[in-house]
């Protein structure tokens, strides 16, 4: 069972190989791949098995940014091994060529991408896929540092500050250290001029609501992202807390996995505290789950809605009009109240000294607009995306109280945009009128269905008893009406996805009590040196809120 | 757990993304182009480190680009012994991937390389060593044999790691030198470095998976290294000590004669069912135990191969109470990417055959999403099918409602994957089954037909299981057949009223579905005129039957009335079954033809004419076959055999079979009956007595891990009693493990003492004896396990 990772292949959005790293014995050409691998239909599997090939072939496939990510194996492999090598290829490349991933940024820096493949994966094997590590191995010349540094722009001081002030520390480390480093993800002798420390903390929602608008299932499934530019070997400890205090944080947060570096029995002894050294730069820290409504499970099924905050609340109705051909997205956007806001005592009070919300931090951001602070969260990126069944051949009539449609007749969804300046707290709605195959009288005796039950017993004429024969006339029509909104009842949705992202505001209610660099257990921490702290709080759905009807 | 890089797109808003893209695309479309070939030679051929950088640099671009760059390789082996690292790299970079096309010049830098062996730094070192073992020429194979060796004992655990990893390449190169190589891997999966140790086994699962004779004495150092290694090295770890454990841990069980818990224990049912007073309890080794335990924070590792790996482990080796400790974190990759997601639902899948019930609490998370594509769906229908006979009932109406749903959606498949999940759950639950069938009974006047023929092929399959209490489900099915026009629903339908021709002997409804199919029989389309000519010989066969039976049953039919009531109108069509007014089956009358043999005769003709070959054939078959009114028997074996119940087993299912974790797992039948190339099945528990001796785990120096340590003085006492009783049985040392501190069998007990008299004496006994009085002494111990289940038990109660 041990299969040997044979060959990554990158190709970019128009399918044009841009790089071949062959590892062991001789893989398909990626001209002879790609055509095998897109004979596949539509929504591909991330695992194909080529068995005409010679020898047969295991093709595993991510997508990212555009690029396809193609791995070859011929005999046994752990799949989930394949494809978390393929996650941690795309990770270090984003981190050494930085983020977003381009095609042609692959294509300038091949001598980079080559060392850092080989590196990864020796012969088949993975080897070495720690971003610290490989800092140590692969040297990246001044000069992408400076092609990096020219990249950014000035809207986006986040990230480009992060990698602007990464790239000394690539450059400088000349030689390995003479040993290995006692922490594998940590490299060795980081300096760094401003130390900064930033604790993004990500929910992504997962919410299922029923008809009723009763939720079945809600979880926010949340990822801690750290970035640590810090000199030495700090030891840092990270406090978290839920809204309902401090003793149940490992009842709230349920199945964390955690980053090598953290001390697990540090977090089983106290839940909610995090001890560990960081890597250099950025890197996820933990992932966490939580249950929106953790008292829903089992018989007590029936309780209301209310324990479900969400900023956008929404209802759809179908089978409107005369005919049933219409159908109603009713959206209601609630003002969620801030991380901060909700228990002021931790993060605040904390924020003019040395945590503070993210906002502050990100100033060229552009105010109000994008800012999103713990103080003041921001609903942005509202769409509403109603997939339609492949019948439906048009909307003829789509009617929006705020924010643009995007739908094209023959479309399978349609997007409903609102914009965050048209996201104030309040109602909107969204009504369509649906357009079938079939949309003639004529048309749908020879669909070959007939309608079963009551109305074709009850209105049936051809050979009832002259009593009903007066009725018959008027009974058509209506049986026309019946017919037809049954016949419409199949073109209308039966569910809408809400997207949304908003800024400052977590789900679950977790927050970071504070951050405290353990002085006593770090090294190389010059004296008095306070690092930036900050926090950020994000709270995203993408497409994660789903209602049946 | 979601990579960094997927989290940075969700904190950046994708404008900012794109107007990044679109600046730096403006900014370095100009780095991208090529110079000409004698152009690059010159760069390579400069002495100015710099150039030689950017010539190299090109030519690996070159490279990528798939353009021909042989022609540079003189030119690039020359820069080999460049003392600048950079250029070295490249270079190496470059030999790797050509040595193979030009083997003769790659040979000219082998011995530059050679050189680099003993530089002072050890990553040129390391890399040298590592280069070496990539250039694929056989002829090297003694040289990188000597590399290898020369690596192990390199004071830089980063060499001795490259040591390690050059093994596997030095054996593809020359499968003649295992010998030593094996040699070499011995000593570095001892290494201290768990780093070296790591690579050390991954090399080792490479070349000799079989070989566990060389871990023995690293068995419990590679066991607490584990969690300290990096993530590839513990799956290849995971991976050897899983087969190791069933190769060297015979499976021991043990009855415990009264227990509070009442979970089963899936793995010893065969065993569990001769007693139905105890409860079998797996007993584990020390050892075993030791690694169990020392995984469990691997459960929790960023890395989902691992986690599966972790409960590969579990599911193969441990307890029940290791698998449940399990669940938690399979269900949390499902938090992570969409592939890692589809990969995770397979190995889901598969515990969850095994153990359906642990998964219960985690059925909200099996929601489908109606953004979720269909691989993803399908696995997620499955398990809702799976625990739905293990959920509690508001669970189960909330997956039926979900079934539900998604059963009145538009896509075609989902449809059909749906029906068929609320079948099984059907299947599973006799207590929901009315409940189910329900449900697929209101799909059936839908206006999808595609839906219509799922529900029913559905529906017949649950009335095969249970056809008793399923009469009026096809009075009322046969009533549908007014409205229903998918031929293969009529089919079904037509196919099930036959089925129950026989039922309340001349109270039935098949003759008189008969009569009406037969007025409409040229329009229907060919499955349905099929099942309409075996419905007819099936009518016309038990009428036979009837009529042989005797005449004076005569009285049998008249009263109908309880199955009137549902139709107060009368129209012409199937509605009307077993209405009176129209009761054409009535007893049979001294009519010179019984309506039943005219409409037989009515059918055969109508068939006689029709323009399939295939109905015309098989219509001449039931005429032979009833032709004679007399003698029916042959007819009755062929058409009114009882059918096997359909079972429907989960897809899943023909997976089984595969280990946990593996891609054949994924791949499932299409990767072959035996898995793909390169899958072996897990080797199955190694029979007791005929597993490795203990005593080879341990190492000279006395590991700090002792089985003995925890000893109560009671139980001291108690197996010093028991020692005393045995006197005459001498000790079988093959029979000396299999349980944890607190649970140990009297075997061990025996055994421990025997190992400690074995140290101290320094001296094997001679094989040969203990070989004779194995048997006797087993079946001793036997009888005495027997008894001394109790004593066994008061010890745990004292603990």
């Amino acid at each position: 069972m041990t299969g040997s990772i044979e060959a990554v292949y990158i190709f970019d959005e128009h399918n044009r190989p841009i790089l071949t790293h062959t590892y062991n014995s001789r893989p398909l050409s990626a001209a002879q791949l790609l055509p095998l691998y897109l004979a596949h239909p539509a929504p591909r599997s991330n695992l194909i098995y080529l068995p005409n090939t010679s020898p047969p072939t295991l093709v595993f496939s991510i997508y990212h940014a555009n690029l396809l990510f193609l791995l070859t194996s011929s005999s046994e492999i752990e799949p989930l091994l394949a494809l978390e090598f393929l996650h941690r290829v795309i990770d270090v490349l984003e981190e050494f060529l930085g983020s977003p991933l381009l095609a042609h940024k692959i294509e300038s820096n091949y001598d980079v991408v080559a060392q850092l493949l080989n590196e990864m994966c020796d012969a088949g094997a993975v080897s070495t896929t720690e971003p610290n590590a490989l800092r140590d191995l692969v040297e990246v010349e001044g000069w992408i540092g400076k092609l990096l540094g020219g990249i950014s722009i000035p809207g986006k001081p986040g990230f480009t500050s992060t990698s602007s002030s990464n790239m000394p520390g690539i450059s400088s480390s000349g030689t390995l250290a003479a040993n290995t480093p006692a922490l594998p993800w940590r490299r060795a002798n980081v300096r760094h001029t401003s130390n900064e420390l930033y604790v993004d903390l990500v929910e992504s929602l997962s919410v299922t609501l029923a008809p009723s608008g009763r939720p079945l299932a809600a979880f926010a499934n949340g990822t801690i992202a750290f970035t640590s530019k810090i000199s030495g070997v700090p030891d840092l400890l990270l406090n978290l807390s839920t809204p309902s205090g401090r003793h149940n944080v490992n009842s709230v947060m349920e199945l964390p996995v955690f980053h090598p570096c953290v001390r697990l029995a540090r977090w089983r002894e106290k839940p909610g505290e995090l001890s560990f050294v960081p890597p250099d730069g950025r890197f996820v820290l933990a992932s966490y789950e939580v249950d929106l409504l953790p008292f829903q499970n089992g018989k007590s099924g029936s309780t209301s809605a209310s324990n479900l905050k969400l900023p956008v609340s929404i209802e759809v109705k179908t089978s409107l009009g005369p005919t049933g051909a219409d159908f109603e997205v009713r959206l209601f956007i609630v003002k969620v109240s801030g991380q901060s806001n909700s228990s002021p005592s931790g993060l605040s009070s904390r924020s003019s000294s040395h945590v503070s919300g993210r906002g502050g931090f990100g100033s060229g951001l552009g105010g109000g607009l994008s800012g999103g602070s713990s103080s003041n969260p921001v609903l942005d990126d509202l769409v509403v995306t109603v997939p339609l069944p492949s019948d439906v051949r048009n909307l003829s009539e789509i009617r929006a109280s705020r924010g643009d449609i995007t739908y094209n007749p023959g479309d399978k969804k349609l997007d409903w945009h609102i914009t965050a300046k048209e996201a104030v707290a309040g109602g909107a709605t969204l009504r369509c009128t649906v357009v079938g195959l079939l949309s003639d009288d004529d048309d749908f005796e020879g669909n070959g269905f007939k309608l079963n039950g009551r109305y074709d017993y009850e209105e049936d004429t051809y050979q009832s008893a002259p009593v009903k024969a007066v009725k018959a006339a008027e009974a058509t029509d209506e049986k026309r009406d019946v017919v037809k909104v049954a016949q419409n009842k199949m073109l209308m949705p039966n569910s809408a996805n809400v997207s949304f992202s908003v800024k400052g505001w977590l789900a679950s209610g977790i927050r970071v009590e504070n951050l405290v660099v353990d002085t006593r257990k770090s090294r190389g921490l010059g004296e008095g040196v306070k690092p930036y702290k900050g926090v950020k709080y994000l709270t995203v759905s993408r497409g994660g809120v789903e209602i049946r009807c | 757990m979601e990579s960094i890089s997927r989290i940075s797109t969700l904190l950046e808003s994708a404008r900012e993304l794109t107007l990044d893209a679109a600046q730096s695309a403006r900014s370095s479309r100009t780095s991208v182009r090529t110079l000409p070939p004698a152009q690059i030679k010159k760069l390579l051929d400069s002495r100015n480190d710099r150039e030689v950088l950017d010539g190299l640099r090109k030519v690996i671009s070159m490279m990528y680009r798939s353009q021909p760059c042989l022609t540079f390789f003189s030119s690039i082996v020359k820069n080999v012994a460049s003392p600048n690292i950079e250029i070295k790299k490249l270079v190496y970079i470059y030999l790797l991937f050509h040595a193979e096309q030009e083997p003769d010049l790659a040979l000219l830098s082998i011995n530059t390389i050679q050189k680099s062996l003993s530089d002072g730094n050890p990553q040129v070192r390391a890399l040298a060593l590592k280069t070496m073992s990539g250039i694929r020429v056989p002829a090297i194979s003694q040289i990188v044999s000597l590399a290898i060796k020369r690596g192990l004992g390199d004071m830089s655990p980063y060499v001795r790691k490259a040591a390690a990893s050059a093994i596997p390449k030095c054996y593809r190169l020359d499968p003649n030198t295992l010998p030593q190589l094996l040699e070499y891997l011995s000593t570095l999966l001892g290494d201290r470095q768990y780093y070296v140790a790591g690579a050390a086994v991954k090399a080792f699962m490479e070349i000799c998976p079989d070989r566990i004779d060389l871990v023995h004495k690293h068995y419990r150092s590679l066991v607490k290294k584990l969690v300290d290694m990096d993530e590839w090295s513990q799956l290849a770890t995971l991976r050897l000590m899983t087969i190791y454990s069933r190769k060297c841990f015979p499976k021991r069980t043990r009855r415990v004669k009264k227990s509070n818990g009442n979970q089963g224990f899936y793995g010893e049912e065969e065993e569990a069912e001769e007693e139905d007073t105890g409860e079998v309890v797996q007993v584990l080794d020390p050892d075993l135990e030791l690694l169990l335990r020392s995984i469990k924070p691997l459960l929790q590792s960023r890395n989902s191969a691992v986690v599966v790996a972790v409960v590969r482990c579990y599911i193969n080796l441990g307890t029940p109470e290791y698998i449940n400790a399990s669940v938690g974190p399979l269900i949390a990759l499902l938090r992570g990417p969409q592939d890692i997601q589809h990969i995770a639902l397979y190995n889901i899948v598969s515990v969850c055959l095994m153990r359906p019930e642990a998964f219960v609490k985690y059925a909200s998370h099996f929601l489908v999403h109606s953004t979720d594509p269909p691989q993803i769906w399908e696995l997620k229908l499955e398990l809702l099918t799976l625990i739905f006979p293990h959920c509690d009932l508001y669970m189960k109406s909330l997956i039926l409602n979900e079934l539900e749903h998604f059963s009145r959606g538009s896509d075609k498949e989902l449809v059909r994957e749906a029906v068929r999940a609320i079948g099984r759950c059907a299947q599973s639950d006799s207590r929901t089954s009315g409940r189910c069938l329900r449900l697929l009974l209101k799909q059936i006047t839908s206006l999808d037909g595609n839906l219509v023929a799922e529900s029913l092929t559905v529906i017949r399959h649950l009335i095969q299981q249970d056809p008793g209490s399923h009469t009026n489900t096809v009075i009322r099915l046969a009533k549908n057949l007014d409205t229903a026009t998918n031929p293969r629903a009529r089919a079904t339908i037509i196919w099930l009223v036959g089925e129950f021709a026989g039922v309340n002997g001349e109270d039935n409804v098949a003759a008189d579905v008969l009569r009406i199919l037969a007025k409409g029989f040229a329009d229907e389309a060919e499955p349905a005129k099929l099942q309409i000519v075996l419905l007819a010989a099936k009518v016309y066969l038990h009428h036979l039957n009837r009529s042989d039976v005797g005449a004076d049953n005569a009285t049998a039919a008249p009263v109908q009335e309880s199955s009137h009531n549902y139709l107060p109108e009368e129209n012409e069509g199937f509605a009307e079954l077993g209405s009176p007014q129209h009761s054409t089956y009535s007893p049979p009358e001294p009519e010179p033809e019984h309506p039943i043999v005219a409409l037989w005769n009515y059918i055969l003709m109508l068939a006689r004419y029709d323009t399939s070959y295939d109905l015309r054939d098989r219509t001449r078959l039931y005429k032979a076959l009833l032709a004679i009114p007399s003698s029916t028997q042959l007819a009755s074996l062929m058409l009114l055999a009882p059918k096997p119940v359909p079972h429907t087993p989960s897809p899943s299912e023909s997976r089984t079979g595969f280990t946990l974790g593996s891609a054949s797992l994924v791949v499932g039948e299409d990767g072959g009956l035996h898995g793909l190339r390169g899958y072996e099945a897990l080797p199955d528990w190694v029979e007791a007595g005929k597993e490795p001796d203990p005593s080879l785990r341990d190492t000279d120096v006395k590991m700090e891990y002792d089985a003995q340590r925890l000893m109560p003085a009671g139980e001291k006492l108690d197996s010093a009693i028991r020692e005393s009783k045995m006197v005459a049985g001498s000790p079988s040392k093959t029979n000396g493990f299999g349980a944890p501190g607190s649970k140990k069998t009297l075997d061990d007990w025996l055994a421990e003492e025997e190992a400690e008299e074995a140290d101290s004496d320094e001296q094997e006994s001679d094989e040969d004896a203990e070989e004779t009085e194995e048997e006797s002494s087993e079946e001793e111990s036997e009888e005495e396990d027997e008894e001394s289940d109790d004593d066994d038990e008061h010890d745990r109660l004292v603990k």
